[in-house]
């Protein structure tokens, strides 16, 4: 009643969601989230983090312990999935194998309240199987089709019922690499054109940066950030966010603030040094973790410390450099053209504008 | 997933309904009624009685030697033969699917209608069986009409029933065995009967229990076919009376149901304990 | 190379005796049925007989009504079958699919009563058909065999095989649990339904103990009893015993050679017992 005048901005809303299991295990602890009228939003997260239960719950096909859903201001946890205006594509795409692919992209409109006759339920079918380009299909069973035609198909049988929100889970995941790539542009692209408001559950970053207008990261059924994909990055919450997204991974350093200054290992980093802007929390004497992007981690000749490299792996236009520091390997991230060889001992330097630290707790200070 | 209770109890109401008016009442009423005499409408109670009368009944303790002596001789050798005709069939010879439809056709067909036959075949003056005994020199025999042949006929009866669920069971088995397992044992030169008991023999030792199990219970309810090969009678004076016989006889002749429903709750203790014994077989097979 | 070749020979002998064995009392029964009384006591017995005597099943159905009994048992095998085939259907249905309290309990109480012998229950459930008023009816003949666990927990593996996503689909495209059922469900388990319904019509053709007890009015006699007591009156006269017997015998042997793939997988998939 408070946010009327948010409805139409807000096209859904998630409020103090929980969800606990028969068997105890509380899978959403107090989610709240809320999603704009046509955007692509990325459920992220590693598996059993609750972004699955999140959609599932979404979709009704679970019921919250407690907390609230509304869809365009009005609440949804009592109402039965098939009224709620919903498509949702699943993993495996549960295509019904004894039917043709019309006739899946067709049964949304003939069964239930959506019931049509059955010429314009084959109308409308077809409709969505040109949009999802799959009209030459429409006489073939499920079982004969590749895994990306499959995954139109199941596509265009979500859409058919023209939902207001459309909910995928883990839609990609069945496909291979190349196939992968050029379907997730091709997803986007559809929503965006039917403008319809989706969420997309991923376990990929890449996916996940790729796609969406923003990104939901969870852990532990726990919200980490609600952001859009670059500051994931630049600006990551805590420590799991910081180490979740990127590849390659961040490098993390044990370091101590004591006298004014950062003391790691083999260097030290005056706290003036740090830009003054970026300190979020108080950085009061004791033990934290400095991490650093790979690529804000680089050869030059005044480094923070020196480090010899135990190995040059080749990733496409660039290459990692992996060193050991402080009995733990660390990356740093170069372009192509670097003749820095295993073995060679190479100063590195931090970017200090870059750079993260974190409380034990992983609380993010700067 | 969501909750759905009185859905679910809807789409459940004919079968919880049915099983409890003929599945567990039943089982309850004949515990009950073990301990009841009378007629089956004017029963009391008299407790031990029935078990008292039918322990000492001579007539009860012959039903139930005949159903155990079938149970021990049909199915050791009812699963010996099935074991060595489905191993045949898996492995030496071609046109598996004939072989194993041919075996199986006992399995689909009427006891009643095939018991007549072998009572043709079985007959003592002009069966076929005896014919072939004597062309072949060896002793023939009064099948039908001497009471010490009766458990026989019934045994042999009750063996050539017995194999089509068996074999059928087995080649399931058999089709299950990871066929890599004898590639490798090939590869190491290992002989068909070496295979045989190295492998195919360990492999088939759960489903062997399965079968024994099966075969011993459906033994326990021997019935049908016994009254098929003596025309309704339980063999020349008894002399294959088997226990449900005995309890059909106390039942509906006799009119006595509490010492049938005795003799029934005895032979549903049996089949329990086999039951039992059987699941401690599997347990112990599966921690090996 | 050449004690391979024995040991495939010797099985092939083995098999060919035993198959010999396995079938000749169906011959025998079908040639027996067409031979004259002289040639059933012949000795040496006969194998072929010289005329077929195709009146032999005229006299079968002069003595006793055999089409009668034709009806009923195609009747209550069909009633049963079908009925109980509905009800383990929508039973296993709601297992696999529903949430519910004392699911888990059910399913346990479900796996106990699979154990129980039908003997041993038999004569008591004839008490309560009998006091229902229900004897020498189709009602009471059907009655205790309208729903069966057995059916119903072979119909839970075969449903849940199919992926659960499946059903929730359904749910998102406007199902109802009935279209789920009669749209999705059933035509996906197309196989295993009718193996079901098959072993289930065999065994109800088969049926003996049960009818023999609620029945004792010759018009409502199933071909098994009617057959059995057909032996009976019909004495000596083999030849009738055989014929009647190959009526019984036949229409489900001829259903078994239509469709024994799918009666041999249903009974390996499930170690199911008839």
């Amino acid at each position: 009643m408070v946010c009327i005048f948010m409805i139409d901005e807000q096209f859904v809303q998630v409020k103090n969601l929980r969800k606990v299991y028969d068997n105890g295990h509380e899978a959403l602890k107090d989610v709240s989230f809320s999603v704009k009228k046509g955007d692509l939003v990325c459920l992220l997260g590693p598996s059993g983090c609750g972004k699955t239960t999140m959609l599932n719950m979404l979709a009704g096909l679970l019921d919250p312990t407690s907390g609230d859903i509304l869809f365009n201001g009005k609440s949804v946890v009592k109402v039965a999935p098939k009224d709620r205006q919903i498509g949702y594509v699943f993993q495996n795409y549960a295509l019904y194998p004894h039917m043709t692919v019309l006739q899946n992209v067709m049964f949304p409109l003939t069964v239930g309240k959506n019931k049509r006759s059955k010429a314009e339920a084959e109308k409308v079918a077809k409709k969505y199987m040109e949009i999802t380009q799959i009209t030459e299909l429409a006489n073939q069973k499920p079982g004969n089709l590749s895994g990306g035609q499959q995954q139109r198909v199941a596509i265009a049988r979500a859409l058919v019922q023209e939902p207001q929100i459309l909910l995928m889970d883990e839609p990609l995941s069945n496909l291979d690499a190349r196939l992968r790539l050029k379907i997730r542009e091709e997803i986007r692209s559809l929503v965006k054109r039917v403008g319809i408001t989706t969420l997309f559950v991923t376990h990929d970053q890449e996916e996940a940066l790729s796609i969406g207008d923003k990104i939901i990261l969870f852990n532990n059924g726990v919200i980490q950030q609600d952001d859009v994909g670059q500051n994931f990055y630049l600006e990551p919450n805590n420590y799991f966010v910081a180490n979740f997204v990127g590849n390659p991974v961040i490098d993390n350093f044990a370091v101590k603030i004591a006298d004014g200054k950062i003391s790691g290992s083999d260097f030290e980093i005056p706290l003036a040094a740090l830009d003054q802007d970026r300190i979020k929390g108080e950085l009061t004497p004791g033990e934290y973790t400095l991490s650093v992007r790979p690529e804000n981690i680089l050869p030059s000749e005044q480094g923070h410390f020196t480090a010899k490299i135990s190995d040059v792996e080749l990733i496409g236009r660039e290459r990692i450099l992996k060193f050991d520091h402080d009995g733990i390997q660390a990356r740093s991230l170069v372009n192509l053209e670097t003749t820095i060889q295993r073995g060679d001992q190479v100063q590195l330097s931090m970017r200090l504008d870059r750079i993260f630290l974190f409380t034990k707790e992983g609380t993010r200070v700067y | 997933m969501k909750k759905n209770q009185t859905k679910a109890w809807l789409f459940l109401a004919p079968t919880v309904i049915l099983s409890t008016l003929f599945l567990i009442w039943p089982i309850l009423r004949a515990f009950v009624m073990s301990f009841q005499s009378g007629s089956l409408i004017n029963l009391s109670w008299t407790g031990f009685s029935n078990y008292k009368y039918i322990f000492s009944d001579p007539e009860f303790w012959s039903s139930m030697s005949h159903t155990i002596l079938y149970a021990v001789v049909t199915v050791p050798i009812g699963l010996a033969i099935s074991v060595m005709l489905a191993w045949m069939i898996f492995s030496k010879v071609k046109h598996k699917s004939f072989w194993e439809t041919t075996f199986f056709m006992p399995y689909v067909t009427s006891t009643i209608a095939i018991g007549i036959v072998f009572r043709y075949i079985f007959n003592g003056d002009y069966g076929i069986l005896n014919f072939v005994l004597k062309f072949f020199h060896l002793p023939t025999a009064n099948w039908l009409d001497d009471p010490s042949m009766s458990m026989i006929t019934v045994i042999i009866f009750g063996i050539w029933t017995s194999l089509a669920f068996n074999i059928v069971i087995l080649m399931g088995a058999l089709r299950n065995i990871d066929p890599n397992f004898y590639t490798i044992a090939e590869m190491y030169g290992a002989s068909s009967n070496e295979k045989f008991w190295r492998i195919t023999m360990p492999q088939l030792v759960p489903t062997l229990a399965f079968l024994l199990t099966m075969d011993v219970i459906s033994a326990f309810k021997v019935y049908t076919s016994i009254y098929a090969l003596f025309n309704g009678q339980a063999g020349v004076g008894n002399s294959a009376s088997v226990a449900v016989f005995y309890i059909y006889n106390k039942f509906q002749m006799v009119g006595t149901p509490g010492v049938a429903m005795a003799a029934t709750v005895i032979l549903f203790l049996l089949i329990l304990l086999t039951t039992f014994l059987q699941r401690k077989l599997m347990k112990k097979i599966g921690e090996n | 190379m050449k004690k391979l070749h024995v040991g495939t020979l010797v099985a092939y002998i083995i098999l060919t005796i035993f198959a010999i064995i396995t079938i000749f009392p169906f011959i025998y029964m079908i040639l027996g049925g067409l031979m004259s009384f002289q040639e059933t006591t012949a000795i040496p017995p006969t194998i072929i007989p010289k005329h077929f005597q195709w009146g032999n099943y005229a006299k079968v159905f002069k003595q006793a009504p055999f089409a009668r009994y034709f009806l009923n048992t195609f009747i209550v095998a069909s009633v049963t079958t079908i009925v109980s085939l509905l009800n383990s259907l929508l039973g296993a249905f709601a297992m696999v699919n529903l949430e519910f309290k004392g699911k888990k309990i059910l399913q346990m109480v479900m796996l106990s009563l699979l154990m129980v012998p039908g003997e041993a229950i038999i004569f008591t459930n004839y008490n309560t058909i009998a006091r229902l008023g229900l004897l020498n009816t189709y009602l009471g003949l059907v009655l205790p065999f309208l729903t069966s666990i057995f059916y119903m927990y072979y119909l839970q593996s075969y449903f849940g095989s199919i992926s659960k996503t499946i059903y929730k689909a359904s749910m998102i495209d406007g199902a109802s649990d009935w279209n789920y059922i009669w749209k999705i469900l059933v035509p996906m388990s197309k196989g295993g339904l009718f193996t079901v319904g098959l072993l289930s019509f065999i065994s109800s053709w088969n049926s003996f103990l049960w009818p023999l007890l609620v029945t004792n009015e010759d018009t409502m006699r199933l071909l098994n009893n009617g057959l059995s007591s057909f032996a009976s009156d019909a004495g000596a006269e083999t030849e009738l015993q055989l014929a009647a017997a190959t009526l019984t015998v036949l229409p489900i042997l001829i259903l078994y050679f239509i469709f024994r793939k799918q009666i041999i997988q249903g009974v390996v998939r499930n170690d199911l017992k008839g």
